[in-house]
């Protein structure tokens, strides 16, 4: 199977927001820091894909690289999924307590200020367009630590996490990767990544492009509103041509360097490969893995 | 511009997240090259942004909210510990509500004159011992 490459792209959404632009506003990661790529934590990220071949020099493989879109500033994506929707679900049971409990009070000193308590438990919930509905159905505003956010004015709610949209440009159109959006059990990415399969036969920088959506909150009279604002930010790809490689030695392709036999006498006890079941042989050795077990008594 | 907002009453909260290079640390036994640092004051006059030694412009009255982000998302990054003058900010770990999954959160005592310099402990995979952050990231008046 292809090695998985993962790309972070972790966006500063209130600047983007309020720059109206992803540039400087965009932070790129891979995991393949060891392999080559260029500027880590940046905008400029050039991520290294070594194209895989055998030693005869067919193509071994095709890369896979997924992107994992972040926020900078919002709730981590390590919440549990849907966690939005689950607060905005414990926020109306609180409201209807105190609203119980008020009206069970036979004598409410103030009941405009136990009303603008309850009204603070409910929130602001977000009303969803055509364009918004699904990932923020049944969502309020919620602050970086989780609570309900009644006063949306002040600015302290989070964002909801940035959406990858497309991923296009020269890439794409020399066929040097085929991205598409999959749905997914993964469950810090709310069902749905973007992958692709990279061609690594043909070495080369590859720049690509990502269209973003961000959501600004927008409040329209009576009701909050996130509002999509799509904007666009760029990295490429360096395809090089490489051997495939065992990727524990470093060297090529062949068996683990691994003792066959284990070390000590306890370990020697538990290794008994049957008849049927060869144990692992040496390089270049013909003897199978009962018959070396026996030289292993022996030599004791 | 400063994190206030236009209505002159609550501020937003300064979040600074630590990218962490979780295998990348293990392997060496450093965060050192494996660390990025990043906060959202950009527009107030937050310097060094994906190094080890992020400059937060902080300003008395402000909170300032920590969390780790992994780069592999299955590996297990959190934040152990921030060990940062107490005359200046008390971060003191919470756990968003309903999870275990935790963030670090102080507010800003006083304004500081120049650089306060911290660091944090890191819990990785299953590492029994923290690792701690060899560069300082700093909160700056």
């Amino acid at each position: 199977m292809a090695q998985q490459l993962a790309i972070i792209v972790l966006v500063d959404i209130g600047n983007a927001l309020e720059a109206n632009s992803l540039r400087d506003n965009v932070y790129l990661f891979d995991n393949m820091k060891l392999h080559g790529s260029d500027g880590q934590g940046t905008g400029d990220l050039v991520t290294a894909i070594h194209g895989a071949y055998w030693r005869d020099g067919s193509q071994a493989t095709e890369q896979v690289l997924n992107w994992l879109p972040y926020s900078l500033g919002s709730l981590p994506p390590t919440v549990p999924r849907g966690y939005e929707s689950e607060r905005a679900l414990q926020s109306d049971a609180r409201a209807l307590e105190e609203l119980d409990a008020l009206t069970a009070k036979p004598d409410a000193t103030d009941p405009a200020a136990d009303l603008n308590e309850i009204r603070k438990a409910v929130g602001t919930r977000v009303k969803t367009t055509r364009r918004t509905k699904g990932r923020l159905s049944g969502q309020k505003v919620i602050d970086l630590t989780g609570e309900i956010v009644t006063d949306t004015s002040a600015g302290t709610y989070s964002y909801p996490a940035p959406v990858i949209t497309d991923i296009y440009g020269q890439a794409v159109d020399e066929k040097i990767m085929y991205p598409a959006e999959y749905g997914s059990p993964d469950l810090v990415t709310d069902g749905w990544y973007w992958s692709a399969t990279v061609d690594s036969s043909r070495p080369g920088t590859y720049s690509y492009s990502m269209r973003i959506q961000l959501h600004r909150l927008v409040q329209r009279g009576s009701e909050a509103l996130w509002e999509p604002v799509n904007l666009t930010c760029e990295s490429a790809l360096r395809v090089t041509s490489e051997p495939k490689v065992n990727g524990f030695t470093g060297s090529g392709m062949g068996l683990l360097p691994l003792d066959p036999y284990p070390s000590s006498a306890q370990g020697a006890e538990y290794f008994q490969p049957g008849p049927q079941q060869p144990g692992p042989q040496q390089p270049g050795s013909q003897q199978s893995g009962v018959q070396q077990s026996g030289l292993v008594e022996e030599e004791r | 511009m400063t994190s206030e907002t236009d209505n002159g009453g609550a501020r937003r909260p300064i979040a600074i997240t630590a990218v962490v290079d979780c295998v990348g640390a293990l392997a060496t036994g450093t965060v050192h090259g494996n660390l990025y640092f990043y906060d959202t004051n950009k527009a107030g006059g937050s310097q060094g942004f994906g190094t080890e030694q992020l400059r937060t412009r902080v300003r008395s009255g402000d909170q300032v909210l920590w969390s780790v982000l992994a780069l592999e998302c299955e590996a297990y990054t959190a934040i152990d510990g921030i060990d940062i003058d107490h005359e200046l900010c008390e971060p003191e770990r919470r756990v968003y509500p309903g999870t275990d999954v935790a963030y670090w959160i102080g507010t800003v005592k006083k304004d500081i004159p120049g650089d306060t310099y911290y660091q944090v402990r890191f819990r990785l995979g299953s590492r029994d011992e923290p690792i701690v952050t060899t560069l300082s990231p700093s909160l700056v008046g």
